[in-house]
């Protein structure tokens, strides 16, 4: 095994199999959910997770589809109300938000706040989830190949398969970085080097840069849309998610029940779907929960500079950097998207540790 | 920031095994390392320079906006900048004016790595005081937690880092802004108070420690909290070991066994993570050096970015990533130095 | 345990250390009371920091700002406007105009035109008085022999890859005989008047092709946009409008080298320099020749016609002696740059763009990067010395701060935006201005596209939006209803013409009355298709935003249907408005005082990467531009604009929305110090000229200890 000490002692609170444990007397996951229940810090967020979920969900059936709360109604002469006043008597008829008070005030232009923070929810949300779908993805699949594959060297297939993504890579007119995959992918095999060194190496280079300032760099670059920011965010926070499924993969292949799959002829495939990754999820889970957190706030940090969700769409991070500027004419423009977005990724965080907690059995044996 | 606890280890190929110090076999895993890295350099100079060329747009030099600007003289200044030549030739000459210090700025035409240089020597001070600030709270915060695991001490901890990483990071710098500010009414804005050239030595100095004071603490939260959580499940790791029990079964006190055994061998593995805050430091460096006017790197960049001055953002995107390479490449091999259960191959 | 009481005892140490420092810090009130220093110096605050501080290559407005102070133009603008001598004392427009003899041509009575014919009918008629206003204008008429020239012509023609590149091709010129008009002040209609003499048509079929040689074999592909060119490289009837300017004697470089005429036209040279790719080449491209008469005394040949021109002499001079190619060789001798650099190596890379020296009223003392950049007043300023002694520039980039700092009191100025502003009116500590400047917020709409074709529906669009709510409550008051394309300050605006009204009734009614018609959604609707477009603007710009958001919803309360995207800059740009591929776009413009308006609305203007990229288009409108352009008598320029004004307001290509007040706010305690003849000072309260800008009396401003009482 090639992994390091010092890796391996960090991530022990990931390594979710124990061999000196005895029989179990409930299964895992009564376990983990007494564990769970008990940890009332991480059971408050999650609850506070659930009614986010919803809270989204309805926000974008009541400001999109049936619009009960309207985020986009300029009324200007009920401009920067505070929060819980009732709209001024010459506003039309039609422009009276729901319930005929703004629940959380209005902004500059007399837009209901509470409409706005409402479908906000969901586009937040959304995008720290496919963020972290992407880098997930991204990081279970490099992370599990490199793990998985270990030490075998690239073979004349792999490089094929290379110069196959270099061409796609050149249909889209990116030639530099097509040159650079097949270049690295020849260089690979010529000197018999394996498929987990080139991943690897290329992993670590990526975690050379600063991450923020390259999403920053990029999402300027790039023609800003909800879905560049999206992409963008997952595409540059994978390394720490590949390299840890790596490290669970390399762990799992020399477990047992691994070894006794393959002695028994049981497909690639299936080792690697049906016994690998469902043990090697956990921990992943915990890592894209507080991944869910960072990309929240990755996208507000963006928002500040100026780089981030382009209206329409409305986003916690963005009525939060519109906000700063009235701090001292509206105040609840700036302390109502910011403590959302505190509860939020705290909630975030707070399952993200109780899961972990609740995960590791080595910790919760004491 | 939020990244330095799952990617401890980062890069370190030494393995674990029976003790054999070698002077030789250290120089081999030196080498070794070094080698390893100067692959990774050219990686990730590829990396730097190629991911900016892949979005669309131009530097702002070449403004289309200005009334009386002629295509003529656009093509002309594209030319200038290289901006029509194929990638790799603007790699070629990326790479060339580097090496020979020669690469201008596309805004003002002066030379980059001064530039930079004169930017690192302003964020240097914010970087290092950041950096012990997190060291020197982690390890108290995140030790005790350990020892009274479960505690009010222990959750109250835990509550209070996990709220602190949650708050941008800029909601939080404008509230303590608006109150040492409308409180103290002192400046805390930018690198010194404006105006004191006439003031004595002691006073210019501490001037600017006050100076440092708030955005390091700011950019240092996200670390402590971070670190601390690490500290402490790392120290709860220790304490369940063999020989930890066996120090208690001789009877020692409490504070001889955790601080005396436990500690130290509890520490080790962060030696390691000592290269890995840099880009961090450099990245989250952005948004705090933005709101405290401090002229550092990370203005820099973000002022780059906003020109489109390509260049500079490369340049800085490729000497961050060099300085982790190095800084992993130190703490890799003072891990080998101080671990004598390392064996190097 | 030792251990565990260095874990505490260090971060507590440290903490401690780091709070001490806070008793160690002035407070804010320190820093402005009890700090004489501090009533001499003024300090503004810029969201970003200069790029470039060098007058012939800076194009942004924190570079512009300083090099403003350091640097000084032959001329500028008064109080009103008006032109007004700095480094040069006076200054005389004539002109000198050349006809070419046209061979193919024959005179109304049928004789063949020579030299000596067409310069005696001339003479003849000029002696007499018979022809209108040649007798007042003309001083002399003289005939040139035939001569002959060679010159280079740019062409930018796309390659084969259908980006655009540049080929310079050289040719031989075999100048005809000619008779040269010298006139007494500049006369756009001269070769009309003359045409008794020369008969109808004479400046048409003029032989080229035997004139004008290619040195070497021309392309095919390029010969028909080069023949395109040549009626500019040798017209047939020529306008050399020239200055005379008389120069400041006495006055010096703050390194103390005399200025004389040598660095006037030097500083054209540079500008004009491909190698230093200078931004102000178009300002200087009409001038043919620059001419020291002696050193204090130069003179501006300009090769057409182009009043606005002059207004270019208002930028700084450079000085000769620290730029001229000797001084820059030793710069890169000195600073040991490789073979590469140094063939690459000129005016923009000279470190004099950080550290200038120009002969204005401020001299440069320190630039530190994104920090600020110090000025110190010359004190041998030949007006006198300001009242301030030093001027910093401070780079806070958040507006946030800007504004905590004004509040202590640790900088004089930021730029406040209206809502800012509004909260310090009441204040009785500060006083705030507002005024109107050169800028306007409009919606343009693309006339190409049919469904903007018609200047009716472009009317009902404005008339659907209630501009007079959009100045009150989104920039709090501080705009001015627009209705063209000048600036209201100045008098080429028709202050006569009514602004579209607010009537969204009336604007439905236009659209019906143009056969669309309301569906059962709400949208009007015409064959099938409901009346639906995009309105686009750059990202970054929160009034732009707002605006567009405002548009959309009034749209919607219509019944058109309004879809609104955001784009980065040079997206929004390149994609978009230099294609032509846009509905409607959110913009703003900010004019200069000079009438022309050629680039934005001239039909001629309209292609890819021009700016008129509404595709306005009206030949009236076209022939009124060149008009104005060419005419130097302000009071004829002034009827000519009132006319375009109008007629563009009623083809309402943009809806013009308003003018931007600017808004600014200062301690009261900075007033504007007027000296009497015997040395006493009188205090005034400071006010923004007719430009809209206060600072135009910015050397007189001072600081006092208490707030006056005005």
């Amino acid at each position: 095994m090639h992994d390091s000490k010092s890796g391996a002692s960090l991530k022990a609170e990931f390594v979710s199999l124990d061999a000196e444990g005895l029989a179990p007397q409930e299964t895992p996951w009564q376990e983990f959910l007494r564990i769970f229940k008990k940890d009332y810090q991480a059971l408050i967020g999650f609850w506070v997770l659930m009614l986010l979920l919803v809270t989204a969900l309805a926000g974008k059936a009541l400001t999109e589809w049936w619009v009960v709360f309207d985020p986009e109604a300029v009324r200007l002469t009920d401009k920067f109300l505070p929060p819980l006043s009732v709209p001024s008597p010459d506003s039309l008829p039609a422009d009276r938000p729901f319930g005929g008070v703004y629940l959380m005030g209005t902004d500059e232009l007399g837009r209901d706040v509470f409409a706005r923070m409402f479908q906000g929810s969901f586009v937040s949300l959304s995008i720290g989830f496919v963020a972290v779908g992407i880098s997930l993805g991204i990081g279970v699949l490099l992370g599990g190949v490199s793990g998985y594959y270990g030490q075998d060297k690239v073979s004349l297939k792999t490089v094929l398969i290379g110069i196959f993504l270099g061409g796609v890579l050149f249909y889209f007119n990116w030639n530099f970085l097509g040159y650079a995959i097949i270049a690295m992918l020849l260089l690979t095999w010529i000197f018999r080097l394996s498929v987990d060194t080139l991943i690897m190496r290329f992993t670590d280079a990526m975690m050379c840069f600063p991450t923020f300032f390259l999403i920053l760099t990029a999402v300027a670059l790039l023609p800003p849309s909800i879905y560049t920011i999206m992409f963008i965010i997952g595409l540059f926070s994978w390394m720490g998610m590949a390299r840890f499924v790596r490290a669970e993969f390399l762990s799992l292949r020399e477990q047992d029940f691994v070894i006794a799959a393959k002695a028994l002829g049981v497909p690639e495939w299936r080792i690697i779907f049906r016994h690998m990754v469902p043990n090697a999820l956990a921990p992943v889970f915990v890592s894209a929960t507080i991944g869910v957190a960072t990309a929240i706030l990755t996208e507000s940090g963006l928002s500040f500079l100026g780089f981030g969700v382009p209206p329409p769409d409305a986003t916690w991070g963005n009525i939060l950097s519109d906000g700063k500027g009235f701090i001292f004419d509206a105040p609840w423009l700036f302390f109502i998207p910011g403590l959302a977005i505190f509860l939020v990724v705290l909630a975030f965080n707070l399952v993200g540790e109780g899961l972990r907690e609740a995960l590791n059995p080595k910790l919760r044996s004491r | 920031m939020a990244k330095i606890g799952v990617d401890a280890g980062l890069l370190s190929d030494a393995v674990i095994g029976s003790s054999r110090d070698n002077r030789s076999t250290m120089w081999n895993f030196i080498v070794r390392n070094v080698a390893q890295r100067l692959i990774l350099l050219v990686i990730v100079s590829f990396v730097a320079h190629s991911f900016i060329h892949l979005a669309p747009g131009e530097p702002s030099e070449v403004d289309p906006m200005n009334p009386r600007m002629k295509p003529e003289d656009i093509a002309k200044i594209r030319a200038a900048f290289h901006l029509d030549e194929p990638l790799y030739v603007q790699y070629a000459y990326w790479i060339r004016d580097l090496a020979t210090g020669e690469l201008k700025s596309f805004k003002d035409s002066q030379p980059v790595l001064p530039k930079i240089w004169d930017r690192f020597l302003n964020s240097l001070p914010l970087f290092i005081l950041a950096t012990i600030l997190v060291w020197t709270w982690a390890f108290p915060t995140g030790i005790y937690g350990a020892v009274f695991r479960g505690g009010m001490y222990d959750r109250g901890t835990v509550l209070l880092s996990y709220a602190l990483i949650s708050v941008p990071g800029f909601f939080l710098s404008y509230l303590a802004i608006l109150w040492v500010v409308g409180w103290f009414g002192v400046p805390v804005i930018s690198i010194k108070t404006f105006g004191m050239e006439h003031a004595e030595l002691p006073y210019k100095i501490m001037d600017r420690v006050w100076h440092l004071v708030i955005p390091s603490i700011m950019a240092a939260i996200g670390g402590i909290a971070i670190l601390s959580r690490y500290v402490r499940s790392q120290m709860l790791e220790v304490l369940g070991q063999d020989y930890v029990r066996t120090a208690r079964a001789k009877g020692l006190t409490e504070d001889a066994v955790i601080y005396g055994h436990a500690l130290g061998n509890a520490l080790l593995p962060f030696v390691t993570m000592f290269g890995l805050l840099l880009p961090g430091l450099i990245g989250g460096s952005v948004i705090f050096e933005q709101i405290f006017a401090w002229p550092g790197l990370g203005r820099l960049g973000y002022e780059a970015i906003l020109s489109r001055d390509f260049p500079i953002i490369m340049t800085l995107n490729f000497i961050a990533a060099v300085l982790t390479l190095l800084g992993t490449l130190i703490s890799d091999i003072l891990y080998a130095v101080v671990d004598p259960r390392i064996r190097l191959h | 345990m030792f251990v565990k009481r260095l874990l505490l005892f260090i971060p507590l140490t440290l903490v401690i250390f780091l709070v001490q420092s806070y008793f160690w810090v002035p407070t804010y009130e320190n820093q402005a009371a009890g700090n004489p220093d501090r009533l001499v110096t003024y300090i503004e605050a810029s969201i970003g920091d200069a790029k470039i501080l060098n007058p012939i290559l800076n194009a942004d407005s924190a570079s512009s700002n300083i090099v403003s102070h350091v640097f000084e133009g032959l001329l500028d603008l008064d109080e009103d406007l008006k032109l007004r001598g700095r480094l040069a004392i006076d200054w005389q427009i004539t002109e000198r105009a050349y006809l070419l003899v046209n061979p193919h041509h024959r005179f109304p009575d049928g004789t063949e035109v020579t030299g000596a014919k067409l310069f005696q009918k001339i003479h003849q008629a000029w002696k007499a008085g018979t022809i209108e206003g040649l007798q007042d204008r003309v001083q002399s008429i003289e005939l040139l022999p035939s001569g002959k020239r060679s010159e280079s012509i740019s062409l930018l023609l796309p390659n084969a890859e259908g980006k655009p590149q540049l080929k310079d091709i050289s040719v031989t010129i075999d100048v005809p005989e000619r008779v040269a008009l010298t006139l007494s002040e500049v006369d756009q209609d001269v070769f009309d008047r003359l045409q008794p003499i020369l008969g109808e048509r004479y400046f048409e079929h003029f032989p080229y092709d035997k004139l004008i040689h290619p040195q070497a074999a021309v392309p095919q592909e390029l010969e028909e946009p080069l023949r395109a060119k040549f009626p500019d490289i040798l017209p047939v009837g020529e306008h050399n409008p020239t200055i005379l300017f008389h120069l400041r004697q006495g006055v010096n470089f703050h390194d103390g080298h005399v200025f004389d005429a040598g660095d006037v036209k030097f500083t054209y040279e540079s500008i004009m320099n491909p190698k230093n790719l200078s931004p102000r080449t178009p300002d200087f491209e009409p001038i043919k020749t620059v001419e020291i008469l002696d050193p204090s005394t130069i003179k501006i040949i300009y090769k057409r016609l182009y009043s606005p021109a002059i207004n270019a002499w208002t930028m700084g001079i450079l000085p000769e002696h620290l730029l001229n190619e000797e001084a820059l060789t030793r710069e890169k001798q000195d600073r040991g740059l490789s073979e590469e650099a140094q063939k690459t190596f000129g005016m923009r890379e000279s470190r004099f763009n950080r550290h200038p020296i120009g002969s204005g009223r401020f001299q440069f003392v320190e630039w530190q990067g994104d920090e600020f950049i110090h000025l110190r007043r010359n004190e041998n300023y030949w007006e006198g010395p300001a009242q301030y002694q030093d001027y910093f520039m401070r780079i806070i980039p958040e507006l946030f701060t800007q504004e905590v700092e004004f509040r202590t009191g640790a900088i004089d100025f930021y730029g406040a935006q209206p809502h800012q502003v509004d909260r310090y009116k009441n204040d009785p500590t500060y006083q705030w201005f507002s005024s109107l400047g050169f800028a306007y917020n409009y919606i343009g709409y693309n006339n190409r596209k049919p469904l903007f074709a018609d200047p009716m529906i472009r009317t009902a669009l404005g008339m659907a939006i209630n501009v007079d709510e959009i100045i009150t409550y989104l920039v709090y008051g501080e705009g001015k209803r627009t209705t063209g394309p000048y600036p209201q300050n100045t008098e080429w605006y028709d202050q006569s013409i009514q602004p579209l009204p607010y009537d969204p009734q009336g604007a439905r009614a236009i659209f019906e009355k143009a056969g669309w018609t309301l569906n059962r959604d709400g949208w009007f609707e015409k064959g099938g298709k409901i009346f639906e477009f995009t309105l686009i603007t750059n990202n970054g710009n929160p009034i732009r935003k707002n605006l567009m958001t405002i548009a959309q919803n009034a749209w919607k309360k219509i019944g058109v249907k309004v879809n609104t995207q955001v784009f980065e800059w040079a997206v929004f740009l390149n994609d978009f408005v230099n294609t032509g591929d846009f509905d409607a776009v959110v913009l703003g413009w900010s004019m200069n005082i000079d009438p022309d308006l050629y680039q934005i609305w001239h039909s001629s203007q309209a292609g890819p990467q021009q700016l008129n990229f509404v595709g306005y288009k009206n030949s009236r409108a076209d022939e009124l531009i060149v008009r104005i352009r060419q005419e130097y008598n302000r009071d004829r320029q002034e009827e000519l604009t009132h006319e375009l004004h109008r007629l563009i307001h009623e083809d309402q290509p943009y809806t013009f929305l308003y003018a931007p007040l600017s808004t600014r706010v200062l301690d009261k305690k900075i007033v504007l110090v007027q000296k009497g003849s015997d040395g006493t000072e009188q205090f005034k309260k400071i006010y923004p000229t007719k430009s809209g800008d206060i600072t135009f009396y910015f050397h007189k401003w001072r600081k006092l200890e208490l707030t006056p009482d005005f």
